[in-house]
């Protein structure tokens, strides 16, 4: 009852407090103190409400819903306290608190850059919507509520726990969803910043303070991002780490326009160039954020994706949809209102500068963003225009970026060949003959180890050429002014990353394995061998989990992956939960992904249908037809009782024909789960082959479709051993391992950025004060070396 | 106008173009069993599996096969390249993509819709 009184103040508490912030813009400091006071509650009781339900989940209160439907008794401490948000209802408390959390570093922040008052209350009004969701979604209600319309009593306390999907029983969703969702709660900050702006009419200095909060964001955001993939590809078994689901695709889109943002915000705070560009950006940044929300969580992209969608209810929905249209209208109202006052500075770049070369660059990220939008609203959109329903292929998002990846990558290096302002034609030529040279090398290089198809030799060239370029940068700077390397260490993280798509998309090597326990197989280049299984987790009651040791011998490797396959009670046993096995390694990864166990087949097991003639699968000399099966009410019961039911096969031996038809019998076992069948092996005359007949499937509508299962054994052999059979997917997957350094590396990249902008020393504009030389000016060796400490892309 | 306008204006104009292009090359249709039986091309069927005739997974050519039943209640036979989809069984429908060759229904990709999928019921809930 309190967490639900609670959820209420809270949404009330978030009212008052943006409600004051609005009035404190006009009135001043008096409102201000207050709506700050009722921020610092909102977060103490968001944390207290956070605290609460993990303290529900840890004494496993089955009488909350949530604690019901996530959690059981058998989890251990950082899988019950990842169960916080592990359903719909826990994730938007943990965004919230992480929005309300932000919001108190924030918030002084804002106040000494004099825009608390603005930038707060639209920063307050995403809380409003947040913990009205919460209202509607209430992580504390109890069952009897919940599920009041099935005669649930009041009171009434489950004994166990649904419990967390097994899916999700590991150590990545302790940390990807709360990076997710604080590179999703920093996203609101150059929103707010640039409303603040705008009602200032500061159309410049807001790109100063928003930047480096603009900055973090991309970074946490694109973190998490890989970690996901990372999941996916260590975890989830799925073979790959990106596959342009919905769910992939609504972080994925944010962060490229927020991508898009860094890049303006710095040809703005250079030249005060893009004032509109950038208000625009930021808006559409965060209102991104919000469809992506809307799209993923409001159940109407149901059946396109591999996620799990639950359906939110009617009230849910509507609130996601105004949370969108809100904060869409008010930003697009805000903006055309200052349109004409925004016609601060209007220029044009020239070509050869490095502002056109970012806008370029910038305008090529938010094409990305746009069709990787539309790509994933494609459904949606063809069924709001009543068009028959569609959905897109993911090798619409591969040929989209054929063309866009390189371009982003050329342009980059273009962009660092280039100076703010003007650039001489001779330094330019000089820098681009000389960067065109190594990176058409290394492209041939890459040609002779392997690359044969066009599109990677594009991509190829274009990472080179991107690389080439940032590592020349880094390399002439990381000894003179290495707070300023941010930029190209993101870039040349990028160019890895690059790499590791091209050669794991294009040069993967796939293949299907039936590997029989004990048996050595040679799958491609590598010997596998299925040694044995050995059960783990036995403290679950739901499951019986086996690791399958696969030892991999090949090209210097001799090493046992643990693949993993089992059934658990979470999905009543309807299909098997699995785990990859993975041989880590710098030059190549081996992935071991497991589809079916099964024993081997020993008894030959055939399905017979009526009229059809069948070769003896142990002795093809003996054939048999299949004539139809004899009834109950006509057999003999057999000696213990129980009824029998018979095949009959015309059996044809080295060609002659048996002059009698064989009858194979079976006996009846009615059991709860229907009727099952034990054979009566029958020796088939003239032969040491005996058949018998194992299950029988009616087709009550037309009973001459009715087919049998018959097995077959050779009385003159030993009875075979049944062996277990492990069928798995194996690939080879060559540097992989650059995808995860790649994205690490420009993570790191924009920490050094966030650190060199956030801590607040101002460069002038380029141009603008006019003691500073004008960058780009000077044609010197000297210059072009000191020039690059004001370089940024 | 001013030339460069004029160039962004008409890359703009082809790249939206191609992309239209590349947006209904890609898209897949939903269709039924008639319809997809005409197009002859990569569509969507939703529908249901024919549970009597039950299902088989062969694990040396990786083929999982099963019939099913689209919503106008025409049955045809699946083969799906690859392993037995999640909660196949018991999915309340399914959504087959894969193009008709002959008399079957030669499936890339089979996605199971579950009665909200790992979502709690009254029926889960067991008194203490």
């Amino acid at each position: 009852m309190i967490g639900q009184i609670t959820i209420h103040v809270l949404f009330a508490t978030a009212l008052m407090s943006t409600l004051l912030y609005f009035l404190s813009i006009k009135a001043g400091d008096t409102y201000a103190r207050v709506a700050r006071g009722l921020f610092g509650l909102l977060t103490l009781g968001l944390l207290g409400a956070a605290t609460g339900l993990i303290i529900l989940i840890l004494q496993h209160r089955f009488e909350y819903t949530y604690v019901q439907s996530y959690s059981s008794t058998e989890l251990p401490l950082h899988l019950l306290i990842a169960t916080m948000y592990s359903g719909q209802e826990g994730s938007f408390l943990l965004w919230t608190l992480l929005v309300a959390v932000i919001g108190v570093g924030l918030q002084p922040y804002a106040r000494r850059h004099g825009y608390e008052s603005q930038a707060m209350a639209f920063y307050g009004l995403i809380l409003c919507f947040l913990t009205l969701l919460l209202v509607a979604k209430n992580p504390f209600a109890y069952v009897w509520e919940t599920y009041a319309r099935d005669g649930v009593a009041e009171g009434f306390v489950p004994q166990a726990g649904r419990g967390l999907n097994p899916l999700l029983h590991n150590g990545w969703i302790t940390i990807h969803p709360p990076i997710l969702f604080s590179g999703f709660a920093a996203m609101s900050v150059s929103f707010v910043f640039a409303m603040a702006g705008l009602l200032k009419r500061e159309y410049h200095r807001w790109i100063d303070v928003a930047l480096p909060w603009t900055l973090f964001a991309t970074a946490v955001l694109g973190f998490g991002i890989m970690l996901g993939g990372f999941w996916a590809y260590e975890t989830l078994g799925w073979g790959g780490f990106w596959g342009w689901d919905p769910v992939e695709n609504s972080s994925l889109i944010p962060w490229l326009v927020s991508v898009a943002l860094v890049h303006t915000m710095l040809v703005q705070k250079r030249t005060r160039g893009l004032v509109k560009t950038n208000v625009i950006l930021a808006v559409a940044a965060f209102v991104m954020v919000l469809y992506s929300t809307f799209l993923t969580r409001s159940g109407i992209l149901g059946d396109t994706s591999v996620h799990s969608f639950v359906d939110p209810g009617k009230f849910a929905f509507w609130i996601l949809l105004l949370f969108m249209s809100t904060f869409t209208i008010l930003g697009i109202v805000l903006v055309m209102r200052r349109r004409v006052d925004m016609n601060v500075n209007r220029e044009e770049f020239s070509p050869r500068t490095r502002e056109f070369m970012l806008s370029i660059g910038a305008a090529i990220v938010m094409a990305s963003a746009v069709l990787v939008t539309i790509g994933t609203s494609w459904p949606v959109i063809m069924e709001v225009l009543g068009r028959p329903k569609v959905a897109i292929a993911i090798d619409f998002y591969n040929k989209v970026h054929i063309i866009l990846l390189p371009a982003m990558l050329l342009v980059n290096g273009l962009s660092l060949l280039v100076q703010w302002r003007a650039t001489t034609v001779s330094s330019f030529k000089r820098g681009l003959v000389r960067a065109l040279v190594i990176s058409l090398v290394a492209t041939a290089l890459s040609v002779l180890l392997g690359a044969r198809d066009f599109v990677s030799i594009l991509l190829a060239f274009g990472a080179w050429f991107s690389l080439v370029i940032n590592g020349q940068i880094v390399l002439a700077l990381y000894r003179r002014a290495p707070s300023t390397l941010g930029a190209y260490v993101s870039h040349a993280g990028i160019a890895l990353l690059v790499f590791g798509i091209i050669t794991t998309a294009n040069y993967s090597e796939t293949h299907h394995a039936q590997l029989v326990q004990g048996v050595p197989s040679k799958v491609g280049d590598y010997t596998l061998t299925f040694e044995g299984k050995e059960q783990v987790e036995k403290e679950f009651a739901d499951r019986e989990k086996f690791e399958y040791a696969i030892r991999i011998v090949g090209n210097d490797t001799d090493k046992v992956v643990k693949p993993v396959l089992y059934w658990s009670d979470f999905n009543r046993r309807q299909s098997a939960f699995l785990e990859p096995g993975i041989r880590w390694g710098l030059m190549n990864d081996l992935y071991v992904a497991p589809k079916a166990y099964d024993t081997e087949d020993v008894e030959h097991r055939t399905t017979v249908r009526r009229d059809t003639t069948y070769r003896v699968p142990i002795d093809s000399a003996v054939a048999l037809r299949f004539v139809g099966f004899t009834m109950p009410m006509t057999e003999t019961p057999a000696p213990d009782g129980r009824m029998r039911m018979s095949a009959r096969l015309d059996v044809t031996v080295g060609g002659e024909q048996l002059d009698s038809t064989l009858r194979v019998p079976t006996r009846l076992t009615q059991g709860a789960e229907g009727m099952s069948f034990e054979q009566e092996w029958t020796l088939i005359p003239g032969t040491t082959i005996e058949v018998g007949l194992v299950d029988i499937k009616r087709n009550n509508a037309d009973p001459t479709k009715s087919t049998g299962d018959l097995v077959f054994r050779d009385t003159s052999k030993p009875a075979p051993v049944a062996r277990d059979i492990f069928t798995v997917e194996f690939a080879v997957k060559p540097l992989i391992s650059l995808v995860w350094f790649g994205v690490i590396t420009m993570v790191l990249g924009f920490v050094v950025s966030i650190v060199r902008y956030g801590r607040g020393k101002q460069r002038p504009p380029v141009g603008v004060a006019q003691d500073t030389p004008l960058a780009g000016t000077e044609v010197s060796a000297k210059a072009e070396a000191s020039d690059t400490d004001a370089q940024q892309s | 106008m001013k030339p460069r306008y004029l160039i962004g204006l008409v890359l703009i104009i082809v790249i939206a173009a191609l992309s239209f292009m590349m947006l209904d090359e890609s898209s897949i249709e939903y269709a039924d069993l008639d319809r997809a039986a005409r197009l002859g091309k990569t569509v969507q069927v939703v529908g249901t599996w024919v549970k009597e005739d039950g299902s088989s997974y062969d694990a040396a050519s990786n083929l999982f096969s099963f019939r099913m039943k689209d919503e106008q209640g025409k049955q045809i036979d699946v083969v799906l390249e690859g392993a037995k989809p999640n909660n196949f069984e018991i999915a309340t429908s399914i959504v087959v993509k894969g193009r008709i060759e002959g008399s079957t229904l030669k499936a890339s990709n089979v996605l199971t819709k579950c009665p909200s999928k790992y979502e709690g019921q009254a029926s889960d809930l067991k008194a203490s």
